[in-house]
């Protein structure tokens, strides 16, 4: 079979450029985006994927993590009853402001109040526990290395929260937060630090299981006992999607993204089907004559969608090696970029239905194929 | 219409044969008739030629011929299958099997090499890979191209490009050959080449050879000439005796 999509593309590969670099930045783009975007939002849930809690209690209807409200102490005990369970310990979020030993303003700060000790769950993947257990002794905080400059601080020096004096003791990375300013410490400090005479229980339970797997069966099985007052609980990844999904579709973050991978997909067929397009019309004669000479209509229309796939295809190609570069880069500035499976596949996905749905508006200019014209 | 050139040969059923036939073009308010109620037999194994001036409707009746385009009214027998009873893939069909073409343009993929442009339409045929290409060779060998089917079309001449064209529908074994002044686009060596060609495939391979051309060079060799003017055909002469004669064998 001679290769004539392949040939033509390799043969006459200016005129296909354009449509290979719309369909390679449109795919860029895309991924850059939803790279970005994952990263950011992602950072929503660093709390918990950092940590290595299994399932987590907390008050019923908590849209994200950064909007919880305390619940009663005492259902630690309840949940330490199930067999299940092999480490229960109190999680203190506490809002907080911000004010730097320098001229700095006031910042606002979401204060996280852990257990310092060598078998604690939270962020035990994000800090090494040397440095978590700087966090026992009094008034030690550990801050992001991301957001020294904005807090004005640097280690061993002093600042306070809420009017309550604290020293950097650490400095953390990866705990970016979205909207604030991440600041670890220990539950007694946090406690301290809380304004609120009210509350005096914590705001989440954590607990680790010894099964891992049975998280979300654990979780529906400590959900609905009122006994303790008002608690959920969420399996550890489900509390991860609804914080991420908060934050991407209440704050309209998400809409935008799909917004953008709209006009990304139009403007790279519009560009793509016109490249498309010119191909076709330059071989029109070729084709006209092909099927002058029996060569059916369908087997044309291969052809040409066969090119889009090319062009798809190599310009997938082109993108994911930029992508990679960029990526690279990204990750080197602390620019938080996270790429994952489905992710990609979406990408190549996009990219792909962009190339075919070009293709498909290039085959429909076949239909000026016609033989008859060519005895004129 | 009936000729006495015709008569003779009433015994052996036409290779094409336009029974009353009638077609009409309209662009925008303008309808121009093209035929009307138009007869004729073409013979198997002979170069028959039309002539004419532009727009006399030569093309449009090598066209409604060919099944390039169908007619208003009135019946088209090609090998004896009504044109007019096929569906557009039965066409396509029909042509694969039984038709080539060769156009005043050369209209070859500037990608593809001489060969592949000769073997393209092989592969639709359903032969088999080594079939295909031998028969590429063989007719690419027969148009004198074979030193040269390695070769892309921007590095062949104008009468080279038309000889791969015509090696392009020689391949094919077709049982009609269809050309529109193929030789228009050419100076005369090659055109003269060109005609010879056509003329030695009628003879040698028993095709049908049916050609539009106004170029007087056809006119000595067509085994049948037909001068047409306003839709009719104004004179119908032979200029060789109508049998295949053993010129070419």
């Amino acid at each position: 079979m001679v290769a004539l999509a392949r040939k033509t593309l390799v043969y006459e590969w200016r005129r296909f450029l354009p449509a290979m670099l719309a369909v390679g930045f449109a795919g860029l783009l895309q991924l850059l985006q939803l790279a970005l975007v994952l990263g950011i939002f992602g950072s929503t849930s660093v709390y918990i994927t950092g940590s290595s809690a299994d399932v987590w209690i907390g008050y019923p209807g908590t849209q994200n993590v950064g909007s919880g409200r305390t619940i009663d102490p005492d259902v630690e005990s309840r949940i330490l009853m199930d067999p299940a369970v092999q480490r229960v310990e109190p999680y203190i979020w506490v809002d907080g402001d911000w004010r730097g030993p320098h001229e700095t303003g006031g910042i606002s700060v979401f204060v996280s109040g852990i257990d310092p000790g060598p078998g604690g769950l939270m962020f035990s993947k994000a800090l090494l526990p040397s440095l978590r257990a700087r966090l026992a002794e009094p008034d030690a905080v550990i801050v992001d290395r991301s957001v020294l400059d904005q807090l004005g601080v640097d280690i061993g020096e002093t600042a306070t929260i809420n009017g309550h004096q604290v020293t950097v003791v650490g400095i953390s990375s990866g705990l970016r937060a979205l909207g604030g300013v991440n600041v670890l410490t220990s539950l007694s400090t946090a406690r301290q630090l809380d304004g609120d005479p009210s509350d005096t229980g914590p705001t989440y339970l954590v607990a680790k299981l010894r099964d891992p797997k049975q998280a979300d069966a654990v979780a529906a099985r400590l959900r609905g006992d009122t006994a303790f007052g008002p608690y959920t609980t969420w399996s550890a990844r489900d509390f991860a999607r609804i914080s991420v999904r908060y934050w991407m579709f209440d704050t309209g973050a998400g809409a935008g993204v799909l917004f953008l991978a709209g006009i990304v997909f139009l403007v790279g067929a519009v560009i793509t089907s016109q490249t498309l397009i010119a191909a076709v019309n330059g071989s029109m004669r070729e084709y006209a004559t092909l099927n002058a000479l029996g060569v059916g209509v369908a087997a044309l229309r291969r052809v040409v969608l066969e090119q889009a796939f090319w062009v798809g295809a190599l310009g997938l190609l082109g993108a994911g090696v930029l992508g990679i570069v960029l990526m690279l880069l990204a990750h080197s500035q602390d620019v938080p970029v996270v790429l994952n499976l489905p992710a990609a596949l979406a990408c190549v996905a996009l990219v792909m239905g962009l190339a075919t749905v070009s293709g498909l508006a290039a085959m429909r200019s076949l239909r000026r194929a016609d033989p008859a014209t060519l005895l004129r | 219409m009936t000729h006495p050139a015709a008569a003779s040969q009433a015994a052996t059923p036409p290779a094409l044969q336009a029974i009353g036939i009638s077609k009409a073009f309209l662009s925008g308010k303008l309808h121009t008739q093209v035929l009307e109620n138009f007869s004729l037999r073409i013979e198997a194994g002979e170069l028959t030629l039309i002539s004419g001036p532009s727009g006399c409707g030569k093309s449009t009746l090598l066209a409604i011929l060919s099944g390039l385009q169908k007619v208003d009214s009135g019946r088209v027998l090609a090998l004896g299958s009504e044109l007019g009873q096929l569906d557009l893939s039965a066409l396509e069909h029909f042509r694969l099997q039984h038709t080539g073409f060769v156009f005043q343009g050369f209209n070859l993929f500037p990608a593809l090499s001489a060969f592949e442009q000769v073997e393209l339409p092989l592969n639709h045929m359903g032969l088999s890979r080594d079939e295909a290409r031998a028969r590429a060779r063989r007719s690419l060998e027969e148009v004198g191209m074979a030193p040269r089917m390695k070769l892309r079309p921007s590095e062949l001449s104008g009468g080279e490009k038309q000889r791969v064209a015509i090696a392009r529908a020689l391949a094919k074994e077709p049982e009609l050959l269809f050309a529109d002044e193929p030789t228009s686009a050419l100076d005369s060596v090659n055109g003269q080449m060109i005609i010879d060609i056509l003329h030695r495939i009628a003879h040698m391979h028993g095709t049908t050879v049916l050609c539009v051309s106004h170029d007087p060079r056809v006119v000595v060799h067509a085994d049948r000439v037909l001068a047409m003017e306003d839709g009719r055909i104004l004179s119908d002469r032979r200029t060789h005796v109508p049998t295949n004669d053993s010129k070419g064998t």
